[in-house]
């Protein structure tokens, strides 16, 4: 009996553990790119939440989207207003995990190509993505940036006719997570 | 009960802690962690309305943090007044123009001036209370508003006055709603002050009371509807009747058409003055007699001093 409770102790104490085996942060940056011949829109939101679990290499982003910041107040109102209808739909998010990730030794500094790949919504559409990332480790310190495109038609973000010059087909996505140390 | 039992009880315990344990950790969905620990937040109502006046009311809107707002307002003349002779009205155009600019995103200063009456004036608007949900719960927008108004009109010769004569001044307080994507409403309680009136049987405060409502029938488009209320009207001589008659009360009927950077409204409307304080006091049009305005308000913002991005390095 006494065995019994101690391996349940154990897997208590373990369950604990793998918890905190997960890197995080709250301030994550997100930038938005729009390239047309009218003009060029640009958006960025420094207060990203993102998780990596580092037993399962599971991934993670949570965007406020009121949180974009722009050049223009009006603009930024139209984009929540008007286009990504924020008071519906106030947060976009990613979940999903990165391809391969056990074969990385994140123990050690180095810089790895990887790719994720799961789930994004937005504007309360979902869709599948698989895009390239790279993941820094420079003094135990863990990063991850990403570069990517996606057009906002296919979360369902109507563009106006009138608008179509202005807002480009394809948004460039950076994405540059620092996670706090463990 | 007996010591085996004892054991069996604790080892369930045990037992139950660990699956809720176990059942914290596979949490394994990732996102309701995050949601979990960026805790309650709040959410702010914003773009109640699209445009800073819903017609002659202001609405709770401000422009953002260091933008310059360029305004507009026309009013046509009324269509029982020789309506096709005098071109739709066009000839008879008053107009008035303004220039805001806010210095916070919860302050706007601005000036402007009128044809009716000849008049100059300065405002200021302020956002006192932001309606939200969530962690902070408030159901209201309450902006207020407060105008000065010269008339530069000249005084008939030889008639004494003094200049504080041609002061007015006009406050609202604007108590605004957005009840949902579409449809949203404001009470607006008002008090306009004349320094100087027709009579002495008349008050210098009028008190009213103005609503408003707007509803958006596609993103870019809204029908608004504003009506004005007052409590103790002045009169004025109706030059039909040759009596005094009250002054009718302002009822305002209109499209907002948003283009980017352009807010224009469309309306129908018995006020033929232009700014606040001949609007809600001294309107002397009467719908059903036809003595309708059309009327455009455009409004133009342009950004002088950006925002704060973040640092894309930092």
């Amino acid at each position: 009996m006494k065995t019994r409770i101690l391996s349940l102790v154990l897997m208590a104490a373990f369950s604990l553990s793998s918890y905190a085996q997960k890197i995080s942060t709250r301030n994550g940056y997100i930038k938005f790119f729009s390239e047309t011949s009218v003009e060029n829109i640009k958006a960025e939101n420094n207060q990203v939440s993102s998780v990596i679990d580092l037993e399962t290499g599971q991934f993670a982003f949570l965007v406020q989207i009121k949180a974009f910041q722009f050049e223009k107040a009006l603009m930024q109102e139209h984009f929540n207003e008007n286009y990504m209808e924020s008071g519906k739909y106030p947060k976009a998010s990613f979940k999903g995990n990165i391809a391969g990730f056990e074969k990385l030794d994140l123990s050690k500094d180095g810089k790895y190509e990887v790719n994720f790949e799961g789930t994004m919504t937005i504007h309360g559409t979902d869709r599948t993505i698989s895009e390239p990332a790279t993941i820094m480790v420079k003094g135990g310190e863990i990063s991850l940036t990403s570069s990517f495109n996606l057009s906002p038609e296919e979360y369902g973000v109507e563009i106006p006719a009138s608008k179509r010059d202005n807002i480009a087909e394809s948004l460039e996505i950076t994405v540059k997570m620092n996670y706090d140390k463990k | 009960m007996t010591k085996s039992n004892i054991l069996k009880g604790g080892l369930l315990t045990g037992l139950l802690f660990c699956f809720t344990q176990f059942g914290a950790q596979a949490q394994d969905d990732l996102l309701d962690m995050l949601e979990d620990e960026q805790g309650p937040t709040t959410e702010y109502a914003f773009a109640t309305f699209k445009g800073t006046k819903i017609v002659n009311l202001q609405s709770p809107e401000l422009p953002g943090k260091g933008v310059l707002q360029y305004t507009i307002l026309h009013r046509f003349g009324s269509f029982s007044d020789d309506f096709f002779y005098n071109f739709l009205g066009l000839d008879n155009a008053q107009v008035r123009l303004t220039l805001d600019y806010s210095i916070c995103d919860w302050l706007n200063i601005g000036i402007g001036h009128s044809g009716v009456n000849k008049v100059y004036d300065g405002f200021v608007k302020y956002r006192l209370f932001r309606q939200s949900k969530g962690a902070k719960n408030f159901p209201f927008t309450i902006t207020g508003f407060s105008g000065l108004y010269y008339s530069a009109l000249r005084f008939p010769e030889g008639v004494p006055f003094n200049e504080s004569d041609r002061l007015s001044y006009v406050h609202e307080l604007v108590v605004a709603r957005k009840f949902n994507q579409k449809f949203s409403a404001e009470i607006v309680p008002t008090v306009t002050h004349f320094n100087l009136v027709d009579s002495a049987d008349f008050s210098n405060d009028v008190y009213s009371i103005g609503l408003a409502a707007r509803y958006k029938f596609t993103r870019m488009h809204s029908i608004n509807v504003e009506y004005v209320y007052q409590l103790n009207p002045n009169s004025f001589l109706d030059p039909e009747s040759n009596n005094l008659s009250p002054y009718p009360n302002a009822l305002s009927v209109g499209v907002d058409i948003e283009t980017g950077g352009h807010v224009f409204q469309l309306f129908l409307t018995n006020s033929r003055g232009v700014s606040e304080p001949y609007v809600f006091s001294q309107s002397t049009g009467n719908w059903l007699d036809g003595d309708i305005h059309f009327g455009f308000n455009i409004s133009r913002v342009f950004t002088i001093k950006r925002p704060k991005t973040p640092d894309e390095e930092s």
